[in-house]
């Protein structure tokens, strides 16, 4: 127990000394492009809100907060913004308005206007449309290395959504509650329901 | 008259600061020798450099790197697996460090520039040669012969791993002799259960062994033991894996006989055709891009494989007209790296109430079975499996369908067991894989830069395709299913296992270097880096050039006492 609190301590340490560094203006300058409300680079407000509707239908609020409690949206937008190619943006863009003309067609107004089932019937159509895709054809290569999101806007969406949410604080620390130092290697052991906080 | 300071004399000038700088300067200042260092890159402190404990969510692109400034700045470092959001400051910028290839033959040159070199980023996968490997240029007439064998080498590896701490599982193959080993890491349910299954089918032909690797499972040597953090190539803050900066650059220090300077960029060596010597070293500050020169009595290039050879090539002399110490011509020749990328992966059923906890930062390992009792296949060596079991985590919603609280509470949960086979195959020296010194290009340094000639050949293609139906052929035993054969097509380099370009050999007329690492041509010269490699086995390298080194230091000093150098 002492040394696994000694590794913790250190852990948070080398992290303290990491971001005094360098490393710490990259982050604070991520997060104040990111955080700062209405400092979207890319979603216009409109687009804005149908990422954060579509995002929390994907990964709703259960025993812990969902997509849009985590800020996925600001991540789709650096995503797309900084990262992104003008290809890729395109196609998610174009995405985001067929939600909309899905949303008219069926529902008679736009996504981010649509009810809650509504919104989810419209994500609903979106991953059978893209499992159908997918089993058109099969990857062309296993295990490519490059990530990129030159794939159809669901898939980049899936995408963006599950990294948004996974790695952000909300995700790490509380969806998963992920341990950053361990301390202890073991290769097979009863899976526990819940670790006793 | 002369106002001119003249330049310190080192008694061993040893350029480069990685897995085999590192090791020389710690034996060389341990046996009393005033050493200077020279790194071209910049210094690394772990307080401040090493990364491997910040999350994710500090990270600007969450782990997605930089993908715009890297493909600006690292096109091809970037293609390295370890040069991630995290670590890739410690891989060069390809944009400083250009080198030329064929058209259409890429080859993948992954370098780090900074005190430790690319000991920071390594796998830490240990593994010894054996004879089969020693013996193998002259049995197939490939080559030149070792001029060495395992009794020659056995005593070095007990050296440098009682140092260095190697954890691993005593097999007792003659394929794959067993290291002085530090209790072996545990393995997971799903490899257990393979390991078993391949037992019954294969006995002793084809053994699962735990990875060997330079990672402390206990205390060693002042070192702590491992915590499982996982990314050891961002660095390791409590010093449990095994790096020039963890380990023996320490010990170097210590003794107060070692200068370290890092930016110094070597350009090339001086020679003195009278004395038959290298006397110093050209150097270039990397920050102000001063010339300056240095001088000792010996000198070790451990600058890396191909930074080493370009060295040599830069520092031709109108005797030396193609590169110094080149009289047999071998310099630059019979490049060589490990073919990888074979392999295949699949679910194993079951265990699903069980898990693995803490990060593994190693894996399984195959030792190769083709070709070892005897020639029996249409290609000549083999090749071995590093794989791993594991149940993925949330990245595998990625390529699944669903959405909504189940689809969450699912992701919560570990997937299924999938074990990989993944193939490192041996390459073949081959005179016509090489490089030279390109003459229209320099570096951000003013340094003519390499040209790189090299792609795989038909053995290394029948090895690759052979690990992939094998790696299906063992899952298949192991009772896998959804079983997903797969080939690579990685270019050369990539393994970072690049070797050979200044082999060892017997041999002044068809080697570079004697059975000592020492050059056949200037006495006072040793290489002790991969470029001495006259062939390449299949098993990861660095364990290896680091026994060389340090009996190569040791057979240095020994001549310095009986006035020999």
């Amino acid at each position: 127990m002492e040394r696994r609190e000694a590794l913790r301590l250190m852990g948070a340490a080398s992290v303290f000394s990491v971001l005094s560094s360098d490393l710490f203006t990259a982050t604070l300058q991520a997060q104040l492009a990111a955080n700062k409300s209405g400092a979207l680079r890319t979603l216009s407000p409109a687009q804005n809100e149908i990422v954060l509707a579509m995002s929390d239908v994907m990964i709703p609020a259960t025993g812990t907060p969902g997509a849009k409690a985590a800020k996925v949206n600001e991540f789709v937008d650096l995503i797309l913004t900084d990262w992104a190619t003008e290809e890729e943006r395109k196609i998610f863009i174009e995405g985001l308005a067929e939600a909309d003309r899905k949303s008219n067609a069926l529902f008679g107004h736009g996504y981010a206007a649509a009810t809650q089932s509504e919104q989810t019937a419209i994500v609903q159509i979106f991953d059978e449309e893209l499992a159908t895709s997918r089993n058109e054809k099969l990857p062309e290569q296993v295990r490519a290395w490059e990530v990129t999101l030159l794939h159809p806007f669901f898939a980049q969406m899936r995408r963006l959504v599950l990294v948004g949410y996974y790695t952000s604080p909300v995700g790490q620390e509380q969806e998963l509650k992920v341990e950053i130092i361990p301390g202890e290697l073991h290769g097979c052991v009863p899976a526990e329901p819940e670790v006793k906080q | 008259m002369s106002s001119v300071k003249k330049p310190e004399t080192y008694d061993a000038i040893i350029i480069g600061s990685g897995m085999t700088g590192g090791w020389a300067a710690k034996e060389l200042t341990e046996k009393g020798l005033k050493v200077l260092v020279l790194e071209a890159g910049r210094p690394i402190e772990p307080d401040r450099d090493y990364v491997e404990h910040v999350p994710v969510t500090e990270m600007k692109f969450r782990g997605m790197n930089d993908r715009q400034e890297t493909l600006k700045d690292q096109p091809i470092q970037r293609t390295c697996y370890a040069c991630d959001e995290w670590a890739s400051k410690f891989f060069v910028k390809d944009t400083e460090h250009p080198y030329t290839t064929d058209p259409e033959k890429p080859f993948a040159w992954i370098r780090g520039r900074q005190v430790g070199g690319k000991s920071i980023m390594w796998a830490r996968q240990s593994y010894r040669w054996s004879d089969l490997d020693f013996e193998a240029n002259a049995r197939e007439g490939i080559g030149v012969d070792w001029p060495i064998r395992y009794a020659d080498i056995e005593p070095w590896y007990n050296y440098v791993e009682d140092f260095a701490g190697i954890t691993g599982q005593a097999e007792g193959l003659p394929q794959l002799p067993d290291s002085h080993f530090l209790p072996p890491m545990e393995m997971n349910c799903a490899e257990i259960a393979v390991k078993e299954r391949m037992m019954r089918q294969f006995g002793r032909d084809r053994v699962m062994t735990i990875g060997r690797a330079a990672i402390l499972t206990q205390t060693h040597n002042g070192r702590a033991a491992c915590h499982y953090c996982g990314p050891c190539h961002r660095g390791c803050i409590t010093r449990s894996y095994f790096s020039s900066v963890n380990a023996t650059l320490p010990i170097a220090e210590k003794t107060g006989r070692m200068t370290l300077r890092p930016h110094s960029v070597v350009h090339s060596l001086i020679f003195d055709s009278q004395t038959r010597r290298v006397t110093g070293v050209k150097v270039i500050d990397g920050q102000t891009h001063k010339a300056m020169e240095f001088q000792g009595r010996i000198i070790f290039l451990c600058a890396s494989a191909l930074e080493s050879t370009r060295i040599l090539l830069n520092s031709a002399t109108p005797e030396f007209s193609t590169g110094l110490a080149n009289s047999s011509g071998e310099l630059g020749k019979n490049l060589m790296d490990h073919i990888m990328g074979g392999g295949a992966d699949g679910i194993i059923p079951g265990f699903l109430d069980r898990v693995q906890t803490g990060k593994r930062p190693n894996g399984i390992y195959v030792p190769r079975f083709r070709n070892v009792s005897g020639q029996e296949k249409n290609f000549v060596r083999g090749y071995a499996y590093q794989g791993q079991a594991e149940r993925e985590g949330w990245e595998r919603g990625i390529h699944e369908s669903g959405f909504g609280a189940s689809f969450k509470n699912s992701l919560r949960k570990p997937g299924p067991w999938k074990m990989t086979f993944h193939g490192f195959g041996e390459c073949l020296p081959n005179p016509a894989n090489f490089v030279e010194i390109d003459k229209e290009r320099v570096d951000a340094w003013g340094v003519p830069v390499l040209k790189i000639h090299c792609e795989w050949r038909d053995n290394e293609k029948a090895l690759l395709h052979d690990m992939m139906i094998q790696a299906a052929e063992m899952l298949t035993t192991a009772g896998a299913v959804e079983i997903r054969p797969y080939k690579q097509n990685n270019p050369p380099g990539l393994t970072i296992h690049e070797m050979g370009t200044a082999r060892m050999g017997a041999d002044p007329k068809k080697s570079v270097l004697n059975p000592h690492n020492q050059a056949h041509d200037v006495k006072n010269l040793f290489m002790t880096d991969g470029a001495c490699m006259a062939s390449s086995s299949c098993v990861n390298p660095s364990l290896t050039y680091m026994a060389l080194t340090a009996r190569a230091c040791d057979f240095a000093v020994s001549q310095m006492k009986k006035g020999e150098l």
